[in-house]
Formats: C-alpha cells, sequence, structure tokens
C-alpha cells in the first residue's frame, strides 16, 4: 500500500520532473502518526485511521483484490480496511463448511455454506463497516471497514498507525473501531511538505462482548493430575 | 363420699397426682411440639420459597436460553437484516409458538418496536421500558418480571447478532393464574403474584379464591410481609419474596395443615397419656387394695375378736408395716386368748373346786385328765360322820339338820382344802376324804391324822352346842393306808374320781367302829405317824367284812410340834410312850 502511495508519489515526481519543473516546485509527501487509546488510556489494536482529503476532487481508488481467510474457525483477519471497489474472495482453509454472512447496510451477502474459495469474490463498493459473520460459528467475526481514500492504516498493538505519502494539504482524520461507540470518530488536520504529523484519537469503546466464549467440546470428564 | 374410704383416698391422690403430672409434661410437650411445629413450618416454607425462587430463577433461564436460541435463528437475522418487516413479524409469530412464549417483539437499536406478535400493535412505536433495554447490555441474566398490558410478564431481551447487535428481542411469559397453579404443582403451596400498588398490594395471579385473594391483600396491606394472615377465617402462614421491583410472590399454606402432622403427634401423645392414666388408674387401685386389704382384714379380725372370738387370726404376709402391725396383732390377740383361756381355767377350776379337792379341781382345770385314768397308788384314807346323826335328823327339824350340816362341813371344807386331801364322797354326815392322790404328797399319813384331830377338836366344839340344846350327837374318824386302784369311774354324764381297795372299807369300819371323839388308826398309818402322836393301842379288832382282825390305834391327840422326835430317832419307842 506504502509501494503504491510511494509508487505514485514517484510517478508524480517523475511527471513533474518530465514537465521540465525545477525542482524547488516538487512537493515532498509528509506522513502521519497516529495514536490511538480507549477512554482508559490503553492503547487500541485493530482501529483503523483513514485520511480523506478536503477541498479536492475525491482521490482516485486503485482497489486491489483483498483475502478475508477462515483458519481453524477464526476469520483472519479480524479487521480488513479496502478502499471502495475491493473485491475480498473468502477462501475457507479448514475442512468443515462456513457459512459467511452480513446484514450490514454497506454491504449485504451471504455465502451459504462453502468448502474451498467461492468462486466470485465479493466487490465492497460502499464505504462503510461491514461486519462479518458466520451462521454455523457465532464466535467467527470479522470487520471490513470500507474507505474512500486511499489514505489508511490500521493500528498495531502499540495503537500506533502510520500513514505516509500523504500531499500536503488539509484532511479529515477518521478512525473506527469494531467496538466504537456511535460513529466513526474524525479529526481535522493538514499536513505541510514533508510534515511528520501526529494525531491523537481517544476512543469511547464498549465492552469486550463476543456473542458466546469460544468453548472446547466436551472429551468426557477432566483427568486430574 | 366413696373416696372417704382409705382405699378410695389412696386412689384419688395417686391418680391425681400421677394426672397433675402427665398434664403437666403433655402441656409442656405440646408447647415445645408446637413452638417446633411453628419453627419447622417457618423453616419449610422458608425451604421451600428459597426453591421457588430458584426455579423462577431457572425457569427465567430457560426463558433466556430459548429466547437466545431464537435470535440466533439465521432466517430471524436474515429478515430483520434485510427489514422485512412482514416477514419479520411472521417469523417471530412463528417463532413465539416454537418457546412458548405470551409475546415476541423486535426492538431495533434505537428502541423502536419493529415487530410485534401482538394483536393491534403499532410497528415503530416506542418500546415501552427502554430502561430494559440499557439493562439488558450490561446483565448476564436478562430477564424481568414486570407489568405489561395491564398483567405481569416475566420478559427477556436478547440482542439479535449479526454478528453485531443488530435489534433486540424480547420474548414475554405472562405470569397468570395458570403459572401460578403449576408453580403450586411444584411446591405444593399457594402461590400468589402481587403488584405493590400504593397504599396496598393487589394480586394478579394466585391459586386462591377471589375471596381469599382479598384476604391476601388485606393481610399484606397490614405490614407484615411474613407470618400468619387470616384468609377466610382460617390462619395461614405465609412468606413473602420480592422477585422484581414491586413484585412479591407470596407463598402460603393453611396453618391447620401445616400443624396436621404436629397435631397428629399431640393426639398420640395425648393418647398415650390417657393409656397411662388408665395403667396408673388399674395400678393405683390394685395397690390401694394390697394396700387396704390387710386393713380391712385387721378390722374384720378385730371386730371378731370384740365379739369374743380369740382363735382369730389376721393372715398378712407383708414384710413391711401392716405385715409388723398384723403381727403385733396376732400377738395380741393370742395375749388376750392365754388371759382368757386362763381366766376361764380359772372359773373351770373354781367351778371344780366345790365339788373336787383343790388340786385336782386344778389338775382337771389345768386340761390334765391323765391322772383320771385308773391307777394304782398307795394313799391314806380318811372316813368320818357323826355319831346319832341318823336318830337327830329324823327327830329335829329339817332346818335344823340342814344348819347342823352347814356348820358341820363348814369345818371340814376348809380343813381339807388346807391339808389337800381329796374328798371322794360325802353321804349326809359321811366323809370319805384320801391323800396323796392324784397329787403326791410326802406325807399322807400324818396330814390325815393331823386333819382328823383338827377336825374332831373343831367338831367337838360345834356338837358342845348341839349337844346342850338335848341332842346326842358324836363325831368319830377312821384313818387307814393302803394301795387302792384310784380313777374315773361312772358314766357318760356323771363321772367320779374314786379309791377302790380294801384301804377305803378299813377306814370306813375303823370309822364305824370309833366312838364319840375317837380317831382310829390302822398299824401302817401309826407306823407312818406314832412318832408325832399321841396313840393308845386297842389291841387287835374283829371288823365287819375283814377276816382277821386288825390291829388299830386310837389317837388321842398330837404330840406338841417341839416335842417330835427327829425322823432318825423314830422308834416304837415313842408310840409305846404315847400309849
Amino acid at each position: 500500500m506504502t509501494h503504491r502511495i510511494f509508487g505514485a508519489s514517484v510517478l508524480v515526481v517523475l511527471g513533474l520532473l518530465a514537465a521540465g519543473g525545477t525542482p524547488p516546485a516538487i512537493a515532498r509527501p509528509g506522513s502521519i502518526e497516529a495514536v490511538v487509546t480507549d477512554q482508559t488510556g490503553k492503547p487500541v489494536l485493530d482501529a483503523v485511521v483513514s485520511l480523506m482529503p478536503l477541498g479536492g476532487p475525491p482521490p482516485a481508488l486503485r482497489p486491489t483484490p483483498a483475502v478475508m481467510d477462515q483458519v481453524n474457525k477464526e476469520f483472519v483477519p479480524s479487521v480488513l480496511p479496502v478502499v471502495v471497489g475491493t473485491a475480498v474472495s473468502f477462501p475457507n482453509r479448514d475442512n468443515i463448511r462456513h457459512h459467511v454472512y452480513s446484514f450490514s447496510s454497506a454491504k449485504k451477502f451471504e455465502l451459504p455454506l462453502y468448502i474451498g474459495t467461492p468462486a466470485a469474490p465479493v466487490v465492497f463498493d460502499k464505504p462503510g463497516p461491514v461486519a462479518l459473520g458466520c451462521n454455523i460459528h457465532d464466535w467467527m467475526v470479522a470487520y471490513i471497514y470500507v474507505v474512500a481514500t486511499p489514505h489508511f492504516a490500521k493500528t498495531t498493538a502499540d495503537g500506533k498507525a502510520h500513514l505516509e505519502g500523504l500531499p500536503a494539504g488539509p484532511y479529515e482524520a477518521r478512525v473506527w473501531h469494531p467496538r466504537l461507540r456511535g460513529e466513526a470518530m474524525t479529526k481535522p488536520i493538514t499536513l505541510a511538505d514533508d510534515e511528520e504529523g501526529h494525531i491523537t484519537f481517544a476512543l469511547s469503546l464498549k465492552p469486550e462482548s463476543r456473542p458466546a466464549p469460544r468453548r472446547e467440546p466436551y472429551e468426557g470428564p477432566q483427568q486430574s493430575g | 363420699m366413696r373416696f372417704r374410704s382409705f382405699r378410695g383416698r389412696l386412689v384419688v391422690v395417686f391418680v391425681g397426682l400421677f394426672a397433675v403430672v402427665l398434664a403437666i409434661s403433655l402441656l409442656v410437650v405440646a408447647g415445645f411440639v408446637r413452638a417446633a411445629a411453628r419453627y419447622e413450618i417457618g423453616e419449610e416454607l422458608r425451604l421451600a420459597s428459597t426453591l421457588f425462587v430458584r426455579q423462577l430463577d431457572a425457569r427465567s433461564q430457560q426463558l433466556v436460553g430459548a429466547t437466545r436460541l431464537l435470535s440466533g435463528d439465521f432466517a430471524l437475522k436474515t429478515a430483520v437484516g434485510t427489514a422485512d418487516h412482514e416477514t419479520t413479524r411472521s417469523v417471530l409469530e412463528n417463532h413465539r409458538r416454537r418457546i412458548g412464549a405470551d409475546v415476541l417483539m423486535l426492538v431495533s437499536l434505537e428502541g423502536a418496536v419493529t415487530a410485534d406478535t401482538r394483536q393491534g400493535a403499532h410497528p415503530g412505536a416506542a418500546f415501552a421500558l427502554p430502561r430494559l433495554l440499557e439493562e439488558a447490555e450490561q446483565t448476564q441474566d436478562p430477564t424481568w418480571v414486570v407489568p405489561l398490558d395491564g398483567g405481569l410478564v416475566r420478559l427477556t431481551i436478547v440482542p439479535v447478532l449479526a454478528p453485531d447487535p443488530i435489534a433486540w428481542l424480547c420474548a414475554g411469559f405472562s405470569i397468570d393464574d395458570r403459572t401460578a397453579a403449576e408453580l403450586r404443582r411444584l411446591t405444593g403451596l399457594h402461590v400468589s403474584f402481587l403488584r405493590r400498588q400504593e397504599p396496598g398490594f393487589s394480586v394478579h395471579a394466585s391459586t386462591l379464591d377471589p375471596a381469599e385473594r382479598i384476604d391476601l391483600e388485606r393481610g399484606l396491606a397490614a405490614g407484615r410481609k411474613s407470618g400468619l394472615i387470616a384468609i377466610q377465617g382460617a390462619q395461614h402462614i405465609a412468606r413473602a419474596e420480592q422477585v422484581a421491583a414491586d413484585v412479591l410472590v407470596v407463598l402460603q399454606r393453611p396453618l391447620r395443615e401445616a400443624l396436621a402432622p404436629y397435631n397428629r403427634l399431640f393426639w398420640i401423645l395425648a393418647m398415650v397419656g390417657g393409656a397411662g392414666l388408665l395403667l396408673a388408674i388399674l395400678g393405683a387401685i390394685l395397690v390401694a387394695r394390697r394396700v387396704s386389704r390387710p386393713v380391712l382384714a385387721l378390722a374384720a379380725a378385730a371386730r371378731r375378736v370384740a365379739a369374743g372370738e380369740f382363735d382369730t387370726a389376721v393372715s398378712v404376709r407383708q414384710s413391711d408395716e401392716l405385715g409388723e402391725l398384723a403381727g403385733t396383732f396376732n400377738e395380741m390377740v393370742a395375749g388376750l386368748r392365754d388371759r382368757e383361756r386362763v381366766h376361764a381355767e380359772l372359773q373351770r377350776a373354781e367351778r371344780l373346786k366345790r365339788f373336787f379337792s383343790t388340786q385336782l379341781a386344778e389338775l382337771l382345770s389345768a386340761g390334765d385328765e391323765s391322772m383320771l385314768a385308773s391307777h394304782r397308788r398307795e394313799i391314806t384314807v380318811m372316813f368320818c360322820d357323826l355319831r346319832g346323826f341318823t336318830g337327830f335328823a329324823e327327830a329335829a327339824d329339817p332346818s335344823e339338820v340342814m344348819r347342823l350340816l352347814r356348820d358341820y362341813h363348814a369345818i371340814l371344807g376348809p380343813l381339807i382344802a388346807r391339808y389337800e386331801g381329796t374328798l371322794e364322797r360325802f353321804t349326809g354326815d359321811g366323809l370319805m376324804v384320801f391323800f396323796n392322790d392324784p397329787v403326791p404328797c410326802p406325807d399322807p399319813a400324818l396330814r390325815a391324822v393331823r386333819m382328823a384331830v383338827e377336825a374332831r377338836d373343831a367338831v367337838q366344839r360345834v356338837l358342845e352346842d348341839w349337844r346342850q340344846r338335848g341332842y346326842a350327837l358324836g363325831f368319830g374318824t377312821g384313818i387307814a393306808m393302803g394301795f387302792a386302784t384310784v380313777g374315773r369311774i361312772g358314766f357318760e354324764g356323771r363321772f367320779d374320781y374314786a379309791a377302790i381297795g380294801s384301804v377305803t372299807n378299813l377306814s370306813g369300819r375303823l370309822c364305824q367302829e370309833a366312838t364319840d371323839g375317837q380317831i382310829l388308826i390302822s398299824a401302817s398309818v401309826y407306823a407312818e405317824v406314832e412318832r408325832f402322836v399321841e396313840a393308845v393301842p386297842l389291841g387287835e379288832l374283829a371288823l365287819r367284812g375283814f377276816a382277821r382282825p386288825l390291829l388299830a390305834f386310837s389317837v388321842v391327840n398330837l404330840r406338841a410340834r417341839d416335842s417330835v422326835p427327829a425322823a432318825s430317832g423314830v422308834s416304837t419307842g415313842d408310840a409305846g410312850h404315847a400309849r
């Protein structure tokens, strides 16, 4: 992704160079480090931070296929940010069937009980969160967050997300998390050339409450010792 | 009145004491039983109530589980997810039947009812209990008892997850009389659901009759949450549990029914007590009889003794005081008997003495009749009579005859007694007395002689008077000594103690031979008494009835006592001197 952004920037730079412009006119991209915490100040993992440029035409999107695996009766990854128009395939790597569905307004779809990889990937053509479930495994939950900007990143365990190759200009920074209360949180930020911007989000998260804790199947009385 | 008898009083006291002890113990036991019963019933109710609440919780959990299961249904999710309201409503109706709920609702996350199985429900209306939606997010036990449509409903609210919550599914199970009846089957107790409605409570569902419900409401309004409540005149023991805000469950049962086992126990106790009382009465009567029987026997014996039956004896064989009393009584009666016997003997002896010699009388009165059997013994026989008595008796006035005899006998009687002679018989003026039988004496001959001398002197003094009056009366005595057969002679109705033998004849003949004032004694008598008397030998006398003449002596007088020689010095010389 950063490659693409970087590649695009290189192309832009090359284009500008090809146009024969003078070097001082060349704008170098900036970057942003976003830090996301919850209401208690703890870093939040798997929050999607996206930057939407303001005041200009919608940024060009180049969707590339993405994958939402099902491994060992779990979705992998649990949060998958994609740009609008991305075709996501749902390969089932378990030896049992899965029944993937979503009733989210951004994308309602259903992949009735299947094994292997469905022939047609699902194209996510609307921005917004899409909650994925498996009809036969209640604990299997994953989210595909569809964004309309090429600038987005997912926080790591330290709650940080790095966005690079950002042209200077005003942005609306947006953060989303599966347990976020209410709508996605936004903040405006203006980035100068070559600037490394910082932005922090303190999210109000709902407590962790998955439908039913995954339990091992009953295998007779446990032997002690 | 009856109890004035010793036995009656004994029974009354004994039984009365027992009854008092029995009554006290019964009362104490009854008190304990009642207290224990109250406690037990209370505990029972508390336990039942705990179980009941747990049961309600378990039912709630079941309902929650069932509702959760429904919420996971993919068709429902699909219908909700696709916002197909009509289909959703239809699914709800179907699912309502699946879990037997009374109402099923789908509420949007925003709190609007999007589908409702109730008749005439308006889709889109705000959910009546939004507070519960908030609570449903927090709690693990999303179930409540709430008023709904005028009734009480157990409501469970679970999210529809797809996989995030997309709506709320509410299942309602109405709490009605049928619910109460089902719960009653479980506990055996009356079950009532009440809502607090200021100022009191109102029954919403119950196993009670309408009238009983009113009583229950009144009872609870009186402020007692548990304890006794009067329901249609009967005490019920009740316990209330709060199952939701403003909702109470009251469990109750009639006190009488609860106390029934204890009452049974009490009746058993009472019956055992009654049986004990009966036994006590019987025992008391038996004991009283045992105690009074000897007393009564003693009383009866005392009456008999009083009536003169001295052979009475009480047979009381006890080692206690009464036995001692009976023994003493018997001893007393024996003493009385002895005294009476002695008295009777004395009386008899007195009677006998009038006819027999004192000795014989005493022997006879003592009952010793052995000497009455005929036996041979050497005796001394004295025979005496008056001279000229026959002529006197013919000539004199009969009263004078009797007077003479009286005087005569008055002299001789005491003498016979004094010398311990046995008067064999007297025939008018004639008397026969013998000595040494039946009571042996050491000196029969001397006694006879002495008595004869004394009699002669006394009779002479009496006769002197009569002679002066012109009657020629005299007194002669004969004494002989020898063996005779002595014993009882006669026939049934008349017996005499008699001596048979020549010695009696001899004494009689000697008496006949004697002149007035003479005392003739045989040779054998003389041999015995010569040391003590002055006597003159009369030579041999030819006596009628005796083949040979017999030597006889006439006693003149007794020697003075101090002149009587010692026994060792007895000699014929003295006799000769006396002659």
